[in-house]
């Protein structure tokens, strides 16, 4: 192999989300000389935490899954020889779903969560059973059945109550933003195996130990990350990428270059308006993302009563998901409004997570501290009686602040829209108009949350390996 | 024809699979021999779909098991949609 300049890599990865860190350590382990530039000043995009007047908070993610033995998240720390370095811990349940007349958990022992749902839907016992088994066992061929189905479509052939129906979407609507209407089969399949059944793990340290752990490993494996450099231009060249250009102007050479950013982003900002064909241009911009949050984050003193620590809480107080997702575009906390919450295992802090809109700064600059009390009295209502006078910290983040820090187009918390036609499409990790470009992350279609991104990394990374093969052959 | 549609099916498991395209063999299995997961097995159907302007039906999923099956399930499916066109 050519000794390569300074300033010249094999691969250069714009975004050092989880996707971008794990598709840059598979590279840098095969041998390849690897750069990740991240605009913001610390690693893990969604995945990172946060110290305020002496509160730690995680500022999206706050747990993960897949983790199992044979987990896609287990498998890849394994092959990247970071086991020793992360300790990981198992909340358990990891999900708790609450509603009015209902308090369901998802337990690591799969018979524990089967249970709880035959008690409060006796009529249904078979049934629960076996849409459990399917969601643990989805086989390919299933997958390759239900692809134009939504879980909806899956739902209504497993049972007959709607409620149950409804309080098996709440956790979906909680990790993609969609009702069962819209989401994919294989999208909801895949949070019940990798979220909801294999979930709640967390790295002690918080989510920041996570992506550290990767970078770490990056840089042992000769692999290079840049932060606080933001990419300006992919440069490219009769149709082929050919390098970056940072935003100080610095042309940095790569033979791949790797998007772990928002694909909108990178087609319309990053990719000169000549350089992706206008087929392509047109499938990104009317392709539909994934909708955005409002995250408080409540630093507590230490006598509120520690109400499921290190737990995911979906509250719905209705059960008609199809209409929260409407309500949702609404920026406005009402009686009906459904929101998640979690509890620090350490019960000093509680991050509570509600749909919003996509508005400008000076919107949220008017309305984000009512929006707030507005959602904390709403939990105090409804779950934690008592959390205002407990309160000794809060801060917000606004659909806004998650477009600010991470670049995702309009604060979007899942990349697409996890819809039918938006799911598994090769097109997105590999745009078919411009050689040697590729993309890394929830922008690809291949999965959403840590194990969607760290499968689409590991993908990716695999992906450019055997292009390379292919041209030494 | 029918060559260029292996060529063209066994170019997709690769871009998929991250297989090298000499390396796949049409008795090869999708699921021991290539890794094929369900994410996988969805972009190449849907790829596939996509290339040559057909529709997979359920009742054909199950008898997918090997690149070959892939490849005469694609030639079936083309030919019959050459004989709807003329009808």
């Amino acid at each position: 192999m050519p000794r390569l300049n300074a300033n010249e890599y094999d691969a250069v990865i714009i975004g050092a989300g989880i996707g971008g860190l794990v598709c840059g350590c598979y590279l840098a382990k095969a041998g390849m000389k690897v750069l990740i530039a991240e605009q913001h000043y610390k690693p893990g995009g969604y995945c990172t935490s946060f110290t305020r007047n002496g509160f730690a908070f995680d500022a999206a993610a706050h747990s993960f899954g897949g983790y199992r033995n044979g987990g896609i998240v287990r498998k890849v720390i394994s092959e990247l020889g970071m086991t020793d370095r992360l300790r990981i811990i198992k909340n358990d349940p990891s999900e708790t779903v609450i509603t009015p007349d209902h308090r369901l958990s998802y337990w690591s022992d799969m018979n524990m969560t089967i249970d709880e749902f035959q008690k409060d839907f006796a009529g249904e016992k078979s049934n629960i059973e076996s849409f459990f088994e399917v969601m643990k066992s989805g086989s390919p061929q299933l997958f390759i059945k239900m692809r134009k189905l939504t879980f909806r479509d899956f739902l209504d052939g497993c049972f007959k109550n709607e409620r149950i129906k409804a309080i098996l979407a709440i956790p979906l609507f909680t990790y993609s933003g969609l009702p069962p209407s819209l989401i994919s089969f294989c999208a909801g399949a895949t949070i019940f195996s990798e979220f909801l059944m294999d979930g709640g793990y967390y790295p002690v340290g918080g989510m920041q130990a996570f992506p550290d752990a990767f970078a770490e490993k990056l840089r042992e494996y000769g692999g290079e990350l840049r932060l606080s450099c933001r990419v300006k231009k992919i440069r490219t060249h009769q149709r082929r990428a050919v390098g970056i250009v940072s935003e100080k102007g610095e042309f940095i050479r790569a033979e791949h270059v790797i998007s772990n950013a928002d694909a909108r982003q990178t087609v319309f900002s990053l990719m000169g308006r000549g350089s992706v064909d206008s087929d392509f241009r047109k499938k990104i911009r009317t392709m539909i993302p994934s909708r955005s949050y409002f995250v408080a984050y409540l630093g507590l003193d230490d006598a509120l009563p520690h109400a499921l620590p290190g737990t995911t809480v979906s509250y719905f107080p209705h059960y008609d998901i199809e209409k929260a997702y409407i309500m949702g575009q609404d920026a406005k906390i009402t009686s009906e409004t459904g929101y998640i919450m979690r509890m620090s295992g350490d019960a000093t802090t509680l991050t509570a997570i509600v749909a919003a809109p996509f508005r400008n700064k000076a919107f949220w600059q008017q309305h984000k501290t009512a929006y707030t009390d507005a959602l904390v009295s709403h939990i105090e209502k409804t779950s934690v009686p008592g959390l205002q006078k407990h309160i000794q910290f809060c801060e917000s983040a606004t659909p806004h602040t998650m477009w600010r820090y991470t670049g995702n187009y309009r604060g979007a918390a899942y990349g697409w829209a996890s819809i039918p036609s938006q799911f598994a499409d090769i097109e997105l990790k590999k745009p078919p108009c411009i050689k040697n470009l590729f993309l890394a992350g929830h922008w690809t279609t291949q999965g959403i949350g840590i194990p969607g991104v760290v499968y689409s990394g590991f993908a990716t990374a695999q992906l450019i390996q055997n292009v390379r093969r292919r041209k030494v052959l | 024809m029918p060559d260029s549609v292996e060529k063209e099916i066994v170019s997709i498991i690769s871009e998929v699979s991250g297989v090298a395209e000499e390396e796949i063999k049409t008795e090869m299995n999708f699921f021991d021999d290539l890794e094929i997961d369900s994410i996988k097995a969805i972009e190449i159907t849907v790829a596939i779909e996509k290339k040559f302007k057909i529709s997979v039906r359920d009742e054909d999923v199950p008898n997918i098991t090997t690149v070959k099956h892939a490849v005469e399930l694609v030639n079936t499916l083309l030919e019959q949609k050459a004989a709807n066109a003329k009808a």
